[in-house]
């Protein structure tokens, strides 16, 4: 890892400063495990922080440093004895997180969760109850808790899920691994007995379920999870350390050429592109991996005139339209 | 050789504890470690760099005349009260709760372990992130303009708009932001993944900060001007579980024995109304108002007679 910069270790050193000065000489170990360094990174910065002070530098006007038996005190810095304010983008942080956490069904509303989100967003000057709502994903009543606790508690689930892509509704006995919310959704990662691989299933498309009496299965390290049947909808998410992608594109899936309008650049934003060509008066083509019919069905059947087929999926459009049309001939249904 | 950091560190500590504004030339003095201020002004660069550096964390770095000064001088100093952060008084149980909770949603981009090192740090590791929620760059004026009920101005798909700012809300993966819109004269909802460029901030308390509400972001078929439509959509047993949960009980009408639901929609735009019934494929069925089931009849049967143009067969 490369060293931080000198402006990133004074963030640091202007939090642990105060805090090292409000604690009655606390453990070199608790004061890294606070603010993530190593024994030798702290040493190091607190060799630093013994060199400094103000002008004349006379031994009392140097911040005093003094280690002994495994703790440390700081003296005679009085003026950094309070942390520096939170900045904007670090209140954003922490309350927007806060209320995620608080918004997920079943946390408690006056919980510590609560009680220090409404402290904080005090000092911050915010009222995080009218300024800020933030929803990680919308799941059925119940369903999130139930998958979170089976998750914990190791138990396999049986689950009504409704195949988007393919436009099918199976059941299906899974193993739960994790829930995570992306992308505006929750989804549940899991072994698939169905599929006989590891699977991906969003939460708001699973019908009922039920946590069944046994325990989950280990199916042993699993190569990585690929969508269960791709919400071709999900743009990838932007990779970000420990946070996961939502969708993988396959090699062997087909693609599909689409010229799009203008109006349909929103297609080029949206959804992960294989290729992007720029042509006359805002209009692009672009290259799409689709292999779930029912996504493309949807998509075309979206974009209407704004987009036409150059490749790949052929009369795709006009089949669906009629099919979906049969209901519509010759009068509403009562 | 006096490190960067040292110096930094140094240059803070002075500028807190000066009484007045310090000259440049007394901090060059004060403050070990700048080169000397030779014609090139390289102590001048020094310490223009610094002082970004100061202002980019937080530190607020303040430019004053300096008193007494014939002609009069620029000075610099940190006010103790704007530096240091008000204690808000956590518990340890509250501390750890919001711990837990950056470290379960990883906001992208944004300082969330800054943040916490201020308040104190914590020994615990953070488990796997629960979500990831991303972020983009007007999000933190917008929410200091909420807080501060400052107005902003920005543009909005090409023209430019006053906005009250309200709430900003995250939902279906993306941010909102509610306000009082000044140049339509009535509330309105932005997408903040369509604002361009800059947000530009007004004075600070210039409007009451609204009561307290419940209401989420606008589905996508509210989010238009049109004239309001009662829309009757029939979703069939497939998929009435999806649809239910997705709009809410209260826009059930009635539940059928064969398991489809008739469901009642406010429609203030047409084509997203069109493009949230044909998400459904042949699972749903619009039953009135007849100018809607019209619209989607038009549209429907002239995509079932469309040939891609690249692929029309001239048929002799």
């Amino acid at each position: 890892m490369a060293r931080p910069s000198a402006p990133d270790r004074l963030r640091r050193l202007l939090a642990l400063v105060p805090w090292v000065v409000a604690h009655d000489g606390p453990t070199l170990e608790e004061v890294c495990a606070r603010f993530g360094l190593t024994q030798d990174e702290l040493v190091s910065e607190l060799d630093l922080v013994f060199l400094c002070g103000v002008h004349p530098f006379t031994p009392d006007s140097l911040i005093d440093v003094s280690v002994a038996d495994g703790r440390v005190w700081i003296r005679y810095a009085d003026y950094l004895e309070r942390p520096l304010r939170l900045t904007p983008d670090e209140g954003l942080a922490l309350v927007a997180a806060g209320a995620a956490v608080l918004a997920v069904p079943g946390a408690d509303p006056h919980g510590p969760l609560a009680r220090g989100l409404a402290k904080l967003a005090d000092v911050l000057g915010v009222d995080p109850a009218v300024d800020l709502d933030v929803t990680l994903g919308t799941a059925p009543a119940g369903v999130l808790e139930s998958l979170q606790e089976a998750v914990s508690a190791g138990r396999a689930v049986e689950i009504d899920y409704y195949t988007y892509g393919r436009d099918q509704r199976t059941r299906r006995v899974v193993e739960p691994h994790s829930v995570f919310g992306a992308e505006g959704h929750w989804y549940l990662e899991a072994w698939c007995h169905l599929a006989e691989a590891e699977r991906r299933f969003r939460l708001d498309r699973i019908g009922s379920l039920t946590v069944l009496d046994r325990a989950a299965l280990d199916p042993g390290p699993a190569a990585p999870p690929p969508e269960e049947r791709p919400p071709r909808g999900q743009a990838t998410s932007t990779s970000h350390a420990g946070v996961r992608r939502v969708f993988e594109p396959r090699p062997d899936d087909p693609r599909v050429v689409l010229d799009l309008e203008p109006r349909a650049r929103w297609v080029a934003e949206q959804y992960p592109l294989e290729r992007l060509e720029e042509r006359d008066g805002g209009r692009c083509r672009v290259v799409l991996v689709v292999s779930e019919r029912a996504w493309l069905e949807r998509l075309l059947l979206r974009l209407g005139p704004a987009a036409s087929v150059v490749e790949g999926a052929d009369g795709v459009a006009a089949a669906a339209a009629s099919r979906i049309l049969a209901a519509y001939r010759p009068a509403p249904r009562r | 050789m006096v490190s960067r950091l040292e110096r930094l560190l140094n240059l803070t500590a002075a500028l807190l504890t000066t009484t007045r504004p310090l000259t440049r030339d007394e901090i060059y003095e004060r403050v070990p470690g700048y080169p000397v201020d030779d014609a090139k002004g390289s102590a001048r660069r020094a310490f223009e760099r610094d002082k970004e550096s100061l202002r980019e964390m937080g530190i607020p770095v303040e430019t004053e005349e300096v008193p007494f000064t014939e002609p009069p001088l620029e000075g610099y100093r940190i006010p103790r009260d704007q530096y240091a952060l008000r204690d808000p008084g956590l518990e340890p149980d509250e501390l750890a709760a919001l711990h837990l909770a950056a470290a379960a949603v990883r906001i992208e981009g944004l300082r969330g372990t800054e943040a916490l090192w201020k308040l104190g740090g914590l020994p615990a590791k953070a488990d796997d992130a629960l979500a990831a929620i991303p972020t983009i760059p007007q999000l933190v004026p917008l929410f200091v303009a909420v807080g501060g009920r400052r107005p902003v101005s920005f543009t909005y798909r090409g023209e430019r708009r006053s906005v009250d700012p309200h709430r900003l809300s995250f939902t279906r993966g993306r941010w909102y932001l509610d306000g009082y819109d000044h140049d339509r004269g009535a509330a309105r909802q932005f997408r903040l993944d369509r604002l361009e460029g800059d947000v530009a901030l007004g004075e600070p308390d210039s409007f009451e900060r609204p009561a307290e509400h419940a209401n989420e972001a606008l589905p996508p078929w509210q989010m238009g001007d049109e004239a309001p439509l009662e829309a009757r959509v029939r979703i069939d047993a497939d998929l009435a579980g999806w649809g239910v949960d997705h709009l809410g009980p209260e826009a059930v009408r009635a539940r059928h024995p064969d398991g489809s639901v008739e469901v009642v929609l406010t429609v203030t735009n047409r084509d997203a109304f069109r493009s949230f019934v044909l998400g459904f494929l042949d699972h749903a069925e619009v039953l009135g108002p007849p100018e809607l089931r019209h619209d989607l009849v038009t549209w429907l049967t002239n995509l079932a007679a469309d040939q891609s143009p690249s692929h029309v067969v001239t048929a002799r």
